[in-house]
């Protein structure tokens, strides 16, 4: 098989059977916050729902392409359970990974998000990645301000 | 038609393998695999011809233009001007004064908007643009419009991608008073009947802007024969340099702009007060600062170049590779073309997949050498009205063959693979 250096197994596994995903809107959420990259379409909602300053569960919807995709499903696990300061220190990591064209120094990535690592090499592809960390981040001060 | 060009024999067809040859980025030496490249609508590759004119004007002749006396200045301003000339014949003007050298048809097509039409748009008249158009020939009327309280219009499209001129009858009226049209579609294909449209623009004293930047590598043009008041493409997506572009202007239109920059070399005398001031003559007027004299050199290698390879052979060989691929891509399960009916003609093949996304399509595909484009394509007007968001397409040139569309076809096949099983 081709494109086995950006297209990993997991990532593959979690776009077509992504976790957590709604069809419909995300209902009784704590936030819902969205991220949408126009230069491609890509649009990702993320609803977060909390529990004793904990992250308990998060869902998404939207559309996007497969990374865009598998990003928002590995997040939705890598962050069940992650208490809120946690959580906001994962999304600035993120965005350290994914946002600079040179390899970002400091923690490695965690082993839940390790199929993503390979866009690191392929920047025009960050993005996607991105999103629903984004989303997330803006769900979190939401939720925060609410 | 230029002034270097051999005669050619027309009735020849196209040998994209000998035209490889020309091409160094095409070379074994370059390439570790067979590159198929399809982004020709983005940017096309460079022949040597053009390469060793650009290195020419470095290692043999250079100095700057319109400024220095001695021999060699001389002779890098003969060839600046030798350019221009090239140009004009490529495009059929009447006079080298029509030719303004720019950075882009960006460049060229904001010149028009603000230095021509700002200055005589009034609230309440009507611009217009295509739906189809490239957001460098939307934007800047767009931003004339607002800001003279004008309206811009769409000329819309029929379900075959044509121009809508019938249910557009506000087209030719007394409040319209500018139209600008791309020739070709960066996204459709489809190619626009620019000459019909000036010609009656003309009748009603409408000036037109033809935006030609995606049809000038493959389509010949004679501005005289499309009775155009403006026309602008760029030299990247025609074999020349990055860069540099080109704006045409009828010669009184021309007189009648304002240049937008102002310094160097465009003016003739400079008082204390901005109002002694006097602007130098038609296009230098066009061109403050010192000009790019080894990308106009470049730019005019790309011309003859282009010429030498025959208008009509070049227009036969990428309108039948565009329709082979509009249809082996039809036959995949899954691939829905653009537009929806009818088959594109020129040079470009836009498709989506029902369930693969275009970056996805577009990154299995580069990984097996085939480049083609995936997003917006700088026209998200029209991809909204199509209610896409995004497209992957091929766009084809002189130097490709049906190899590069069996590539493309084996890429989409690898992609399905990967993504829908």
């Amino acid at each position: 098989m081709i494109a086995q250096d950006l297209y990993k197994e997991t990532l593959l596994e979690h776009y077509r059977h992504p976790r957590n995903r709604c069809d419909g809107p995300i209902q009784e959420a704590d936030a819902v916050e969205r991220g949408a990259n126009p230069r491609c379409g890509d649009e990702i909602e993320i609803g977060i729902f909390l529990q004793d300053e904990k992250i308990r569960h998060v869902q998404f919807r939207g559309r996007g392409c497969a990374i865009c995709i598998a990003s928002a499903s590995m997040l939705t696990e890598a962050v069940a359970g992650l208490n809120v300061p946690s959580t906001r220190i994962l999304c600035e990591q993120m965005h350290a990974w994914f946002g600079d064209i040179e390899p970002a120094a400091g923690a490695p990535l965690p082993d839940s998000l390790q199929a993503l690592a390979a866009v690191r090499q392929h920047p025009a592809r960050q993005k996607c990645v991105l999103l629903s960390w984004e989303a997330l981040a803006d769900a979190i001060d939401t939720a925060g301000r609410e | 038609m230029s002034l270097a060009v051999q005669p050619i024999d027309d009735s020849e067809t196209l040998n994209p393998e000998a035209v490889r040859r020309d091409f160094p980025i095409f070379s074994e030496a370059t390439q570790s695999q067979r590159l198929h490249y399809l982004d020709n609508a983005a940017t096309t590759h460079k022949p040597s011809a053009v390469i060793n004119a650009i290195t020419g004007c470095y290692a043999q002749c250079y100095a700057p233009i319109h400024r220095g006396l001695y021999p060699m200045a001389e002779q890098a301003t003969s060839n600046y001007e030798h350019a221009r000339r090239t140009l004009q014949h490529f495009i059929g003007a009447a006079s080298p004064d029509e030719l303004v050298f720019t950075r882009s048809a960006t460049e060229a097509i904001n010149m028009v908007a603000s230095g021509w039409l700002k200055p005589r748009l009034q609230r309440g008249d009507v611009v217009w643009v295509s739906r189809m158009e490239h957001h460098s020939n939307y934007l800047p009327w767009q931003r004339v419009c607002r800001e003279k309280q004008a309206q811009l219009r769409f000329i819309e499209l029929t379900e075959d991608g044509q121009l809508d001129l019938d249910g557009t009858p506000e087209l030719f009226t007394e409040r319209t008073k500018f139209i600008a049209i791309t020739h070709v579609s960066n996204v459709l294909g489809v190619e626009n009947p620019v000459a019909a449209l000036c010609a009656t623009a003309r009748e009603y004293g409408i000036p037109v802007l033809v935006d030609a930047a995606q049809s000038v590598s493959h389509l010949e043009l004679d501005v005289a024969a499309m009775c155009c008041d403006f026309l602008a493409f760029s030299g990247h997506k025609m074999f020349g340099p990055t860069g540099i572009g080109l704006l045409y202007g009828r010669q009184q239109r021309l007189a009648d702009m304002a240049p937008l920059q102002v310094g160097g070399g465009m003016v003739d005398s400079v008082g204390d007060g901005m109002e002694d001031s006097r602007w130098a003559a038609i296009p230098a007027r066009f061109e403050a600062g010192s000009p790019d004299m080894p990308g106009a050199v470049g730019f005019a290698a790309a011309a003859d170049y282009l010429s030498s390879l025959g208008h009509e052979r070049v227009r036969r060989h990428i309108a039948s590779l565009t329709c082979l691929a509009a249809e082996r891509l039809m036959r995949i399960d899954g691939i829905c073309l653009l537009p929806h009916a009818g088959l594109p003609a020129s040079g470009i093949v836009s498709f989506t997949h029902h369930s693969m996304h275009p970056h996805d399509m577009a990154q299995i595909a580069g990984e097996t050498g085939v480049a083609i484009r995936a997003g917006h394509h700088c026209a998200q007007p029209l991809l909204r009205h199509l209610g896409l968001t995004a497209t992957a397409r091929a766009s084809f040139s002189v130097y490709n063959d049906e190899s590069d569309i069996d590539a493309l076809i084996d890429a989409i096949i690898s992609a399905q693979k990967v993504f829908c099983e």
